[in-house]
């Protein structure tokens, strides 16, 4: 029973709960848990944009909001404004976020700690006055809302995301392949590389490693996913709003991130869930739960600043025998 | 004639009212095994980081077997062929030791490869593999760097240098707080390297120096003082007079 | 042009009382290293204290003495509960302060609720200046910031405590090595900063709205002022905070307010990315 298995092992039933939720949650709890889960495994990729970024490259971005931003705006513009059909809409929104990400991140990716933090908020804040203020583009804080045109219209066969199953499975297929993607690039020589600057940034560079543009790239990809996301959610939600881009979604983020645990690939599900089906379940019982979370939060930081993950691998570890300490694997 | 190896061509570094390096002249030949020394403050690190593209010159040029590589980036000089070992012993502590060879290994290949899986690298692995034997660390290849011992991160120091196949090693005080037993296997490995590839070594150990340098250069007050076989460095009266006079002046 | 006027004199106004509260996340961010997103409900809380206050003593001008020292208190309680432990984590002190953010918030939420509310300034008079009927308690309000951050000043170069947070700011090893209480010393300039932070929410209260969400409104305002002002530069992030809400004022008579807002932003990314040390030369980091 080695480390490996267990993940291995946790992964699948990860992967099975999300193909038969449909079936499954409406059995032993009710149907809306469905609709609940699209939503947690959309923001878990918000979570994931930012775990990349600080779990593995040591870079923490407090603005992945505005990518999300413009994946959501680039497809309510792009449907509601520019004409464009499901998938000319869900596209533009993903270019426009990564495209965002590049821009920004050419400029961010030159500073580091702190000033690193700051300026990932600043830009965010730009284009969320800029959002709220052009209210003909974006319709504000009102929020631009927009109708549903089909995935596929062939003839009279049609498959829209109004119907719950299409919605569902589309979503599990954009985030399995989001999560695919990011688990193919962290075990990649690039992901070696972005573990190795998140360690030691002066020796990487001695070593030949362009520890800029490694930051770079790993800072698009994060663009990329929070893209997908905004763009899943804009088509989940059939609107946009300028809301979405405060630097308070990105702060959440950045929690769900924390406590599901940096630096592991499915940390960013387990910590939205967490404290997605937290609020669902306690905003009922106590309407000022957001002092637990926020409790939470510290305490997360003080004692198990390695979240949730970081416990599940030290159980595993110890579960398994090994006792060697193998890093920087997922 | 061969093109040189290093040319240090009038270079200055200047820290605000201070000149840690001082219009530095000096050319070293390749298929030597070179050594600096001189007493702290000399300026011989700073030299080194300026070498490496660590720190900016002030003035004055660098070259590498005939290529300016003044003030160029970091890590191109490292694509250059130029390896360095830190005097503040820095390794990737949160990986394992072959973790940490395998990536310096890579950087010759080219680390921007999305979507290959890393263990499948054939020359990376069978490179890490091979200077992770040539160092003895095999026994220790899956323990985390930062759980070493201080010798062998010293050891694996040298390791990431040596996998990324220079042409041209520095070394800052490799065998700085090693006891003799290491120290001994230590030189012995440098002498072995030198062999195949270009060494220069910073070294407070004049023994040591003496025993396995093939030409000294003598850095003081930030520029250079005298240069030679280490016979001739021995009988150098500006030396003796401004270095080798004190005995207790070994690390 | 009078619209312009009397926003220009509000900006300078605002731009003071932003000083002091900026000054206070200038202290934190230099000596504990900590970006404390929760430094803008420090003032929420003091807005919510001093109207609590006037309510129900009926005397504003109490609010004056009380929150302050509510506020140093607070501030000293979040240092050792939250600050101190997560020494050991420093990158994550922002998620940390973050979390503090939403603690506060919603603990002014549930204790006040969600409404609002307006106070009327203790000084009901205007006087003329320069063309216009310009409210007294503003004028006030530029006079009490003004106190206090030369009070603040007074403090940090003349009292011996002063010199110690000078001296941990400079050199922290050390400045213990002398003796000095570094513990302590870091203590107390947390609660100094949050208590500034809520003497400005008094000074504020009169003249802005009262409610839980305040504090997200103003944080921007604050780490532009220290950034532009540049770190360490206590000076910088006064003459920032001042400057900035001036030519926001005066940009804001012309156009959106957003407009101006962004403008800031913009400057802000520009001095991170040029001169993160701040425009105002002679930061000592």
């Amino acid at each position: 029973m080695t480390v490996r298995t267990i993940n291995r092992f946790g992964t699948l039933v990860l992967v099975v709960f999300t193909l038969t939720a449909p079936w499954v949650l409406p059995v032993f709890v009710d149907a809306f848990w469905v609709d609940i889960y699209s939503e947690i495994l959309i923001w878990s990729l918000l979570a994931a944009s930012v775990n990349l970024l600080f779990g593995y490259v040591g870079l923490l971005s407090f603005g992945q909001a505005l990518y999300f931003g413009m994946g959501m705006y680039g497809v309510a513009i792009g449907i509601a404004k520019l004409g464009f059909g499901f998938w000319g809409g869900f596209g533009f929104g993903v270019v426009l976020a990564t495209a965002m990400a590049a821009v920004a991140g050419v400029l961010a990716v030159r500073l580091t700690w702190h000033y690193f933090a700051i300026i990932t908020v600043v830009f965010s804040l730009i284009f969320y006055f800029l959002a709220l203020s052009w209210k003909p583009l974006t319709g504000g804080d009102d929020g631009l809302p927009f109708s549903m045109p089909p995935l596929i219209s062939v003839g009279d066969f049609e498959l829209t995301l109004t119907d719950p199953d299409v919605q569902y499975f589309f979503i599990v297929l954009m985030v399995g392949a989001c999560y695919a993607i990011m688990g193919r690039i962290i075990s990649s020589p690039l992901g070696r590389a972005f573990v190795t600057v998140r360690e030691n940034d002066l020796r990487a560079s001695l070593i030949g490693l362009n520890v800029y543009m490694i930051r770079l790239s790993a800072f698009i990809v994060s663009g990329f996913i929070a893209g997908v996301a905004g763009a899943l959610f804009a088509l989940f939600g059939r609107y946009a709003s300028a809301n979405f881009m405060f630097y308070h979604v990105s702060g959440e983020a950045v929690v769900w991130a924390i406590i599901g645990g940096v630096g592991t690939l499915f940390g960013p599900i387990v910590g939205t869930s967490l404290l997605i089906v937290l609020r669902e379940e306690l905003s009922h019982v106590w309407a000022h739960y957001p002092i637990l979370v926020g409790i939470v939060v510290i305490l997360t930081v003080i004692f198990a600043p390695k979240g949730i993950g970081g416990i599940w691998a030290a159980l595993v570890h110890r579960f398994a025998g090994a006792n060697t300490g193998k890093g920087g694997d997922a | 004639m061969t093109v040189p190896l290093l040319e240090i061509d009038d270079v200055t570094k200047q820290f605000g009212g201070l000149r840690a390096v001082s219009n530095a002249n000096f050319t070293l030949e390749t298929g030597k095994l070179h050594a600096i020394i001189g007493p702290n403050g000399a300026g011989k690190t700073t030299l080194f980081n300026l070498i490496t593209g660590t720190l900016p010159t002030t003035s004055g040029h660098i070259r590498f077997l005939g290529d300016d590589i003044t003030d160029e980036p970091v890590h191109k000089i490292s694509q250059r062929g130029l390896a360095r070992t830190l005097q503040i012993k820095s390794v990737f502590g949160g990986l394992t030791v072959r973790e940490n060879l395998w990536i310096a290994a890579r950087s010759r290949f080219g680390v921007f490869a999305p979507f290959m899986s890393w263990r499948s690298c054939q020359k990376s692995n069978e490179r890490a593999d091979a200077v992770c034997e040539e160092l003895g660390l095999m026994a220790h290849a899956d323990q985390l760097a930062a759980n070493l011992s201080y010798g062998d991160v010293a050891l694996l120091e040298i390791g990431l240098a040596l996998a990324t196949q220079p042409k041209l090693l520095l070394l800052d005080e490799p065998i700085c707080g090693m006891g003799p037993a290491e120290t001994e296997k230590t030189v012995a490995k440098i002498q072995d390297l030198a062999k195949r590839i270009d060494i220069i070594i910073i070294e407070h150990d004049i023994e040591v120096v003496f025993n396995i340098a093939d030409e000294i250069t003598v850095m003081a007050n930030g520029g250079v003082l005298a240069k030679g076989t280490p016979d001739e460095i021995a009988k150098d009266p500006d030396v003796r007079t401004a270095y080798l006079g004190d005995d207790d002046d070994d690390a | 042009m009078e619209l312009t006027i009397a926003l220009a004199l509000n900006g300078i106004v605002w731009g003071l009382i932003i000083a002091l509260i900026a000054l206070g996340l200038s202290i934190i961010f230099g000596l504990l290293d900590i970006i404390n997103i929760a430094h803008g409900d420090f003032f929420m809380v003091g807005t919510v204290l001093a109207w609590f206050v006037a309510e129900t003593t009926g005397n504003y001008w109490l609010a004056f003495l009380i929150v302050p020292i509510i506020g140093f208190a607070l501030g000293a309680l979040i240092e050792y509960t939250v600050i101190q432990p997560i020494k050991n984590a420093a990158a994550l002190s922002i998620v940390a302060t973050f979390g503090l953010a939403i603690i506060l918030q919603e603990s002014v939420r549930a204790t006040f609720g969600a409404t609002p509310e307006r106070m009327l300034p203790p000084i009901h008079d205007t006087i003329p200046m320069f063309g216009i009927e310009y409210e007294v308690y503003r004028l006030f309000a530029a006079a009490a910031s003004i106190a206090a951050i030369g009070a603040f000043f007074l403090f940090l170069h003349r009292s011996k405590l002063g010199t110690w947070m000078r001296a941990v700011r400079f050199d922290p090893e050390t400045a213990t090595a002398m003796g000095i209480p570094a513990r302590r010393i870091y203590m107390i300039t947390f609660a100094l900063g949050f208590s500034m932070a809520s003497l400005g929410g008094v000074v504020a209260a009169p003249i802005t709205t009262v409610y839980f969400e305040a504090g997200v409104d103003i944080l921007p305002f604050c780490f532009m002022a220290v950034i532009i002002g540049g770190l360490g530069n206590l000076g910088g992030t006064v003459a920032a905070a001042v400057l900035l809400a001036f030519f926001e004022g005066i940009i804001t008579s012309f156009t959106d307010p957003t407009f101006a807002r962004i403008g800031s932003l913009c400057l802000m990314s520009l001095v991170l990315m040029i001169r993160p040390h701040g425009i105002f030369a002679g930061a000592t980091r």
